[in-house]
């Protein structure tokens, strides 16, 4: 659903001068099916063992008793992902400017809770405009 | 159209009813619900990189096994990024 969602807003995205990527551990027989399938106008990059989640602290490893529940559902992640620790990146969206600056955060544990794509076209906007944050940064570099 | 949270209530409702497609059971539910409770509670949401901080350079294999760099996206400008758990 987050990608359908971020597919509605990616022509605004684009227009707005920024692009899109998803990071998902998945591998990457799994992302070419699931891009093709969505027909995603965007990349989908493959984080194998969790490397980059890893570096925005996003790693959490899934306790035994929801690791067998998943089994039982014939959510292996093992296979899905090559991941045998059963470990998950949180969901998390994140808008990030020119200069590599976190502009943006949304992390949330539950991952049944998302940001609406349209507060992330917004921050794209403040961004655009130069906002709090950027005449901030500028006032410093004087 | 119904807004992305919306459409992630009504899919959480669909699940939890216990009703088909899914026809979870109640104990599953109950399962999940602590799993999310307790990963909550280690404080995990606030360690992660936050508004400020630097995102760490990265170079991943896109869905057509093409290299994709974070200083090549960096190099065209802003962009969002999505991590999400899979198709599952």
């Amino acid at each position: 659903m987050e990608l359908e969602a971020l597919q509605e807003i990616y022509s605004s995205v684009r227009a707005l001068g920024a692009q899109i990527i998803g990071i998902t551990p998945e591998l990457e027989r799994y992302t070419r099916a699931l891009h093709k399938k969505l027909n995603l106008p965007f990349d989908i990059l493959t984080d194998l063992h969790l490397m980059v989640a890893e570096q925005f602290r996003l790693v959490f490893t899934l306790p035994d008793y929801l690791r067998d529940l998943y089994k039982s559902f014939g959510s292996t992640l093992d296979r899905f992902n090559d991941e045998p620790e059963y470990r998950l990146p949180m969901p998390a969206r994140y808008v990030i400017d020119e200069a590599g600056i976190i502009h943006a955060a949304d992390v949330n544990a539950d991952y049944t809770i998302r940001a609406e794509p349209s507060e992330t076209l917004e921050q794209l906007r403040t961004l655009s405009a130069g906002g709090p944050d950027q005449q901030e940064r500028r006032k410093l570099k004087q | 159209m119904p807004s992305l949270q919306e459409r992630l209530d009504e899919f959480k409702k669909s699940f939890e009813s216990g009703a088909p497609p899914y026809n979870a059971p109640q104990e599953a539910i109950e399962t999940m619900h602590r799993a999310t409770a307790e990963l909550k509670a280690t404080g995990i949401e606030e360690r992660a990189l936050k508004v400020g901080d630097r995102v760490p350079s990265f170079s991943l294999f896109n869905q057509d096994h093409a290299q994709v760099d974070s200083t090549d996206l960096l190099r065209q400008g802003r962009f969002v990024v999505s991590f999400f758990r899979g198709h599952w």
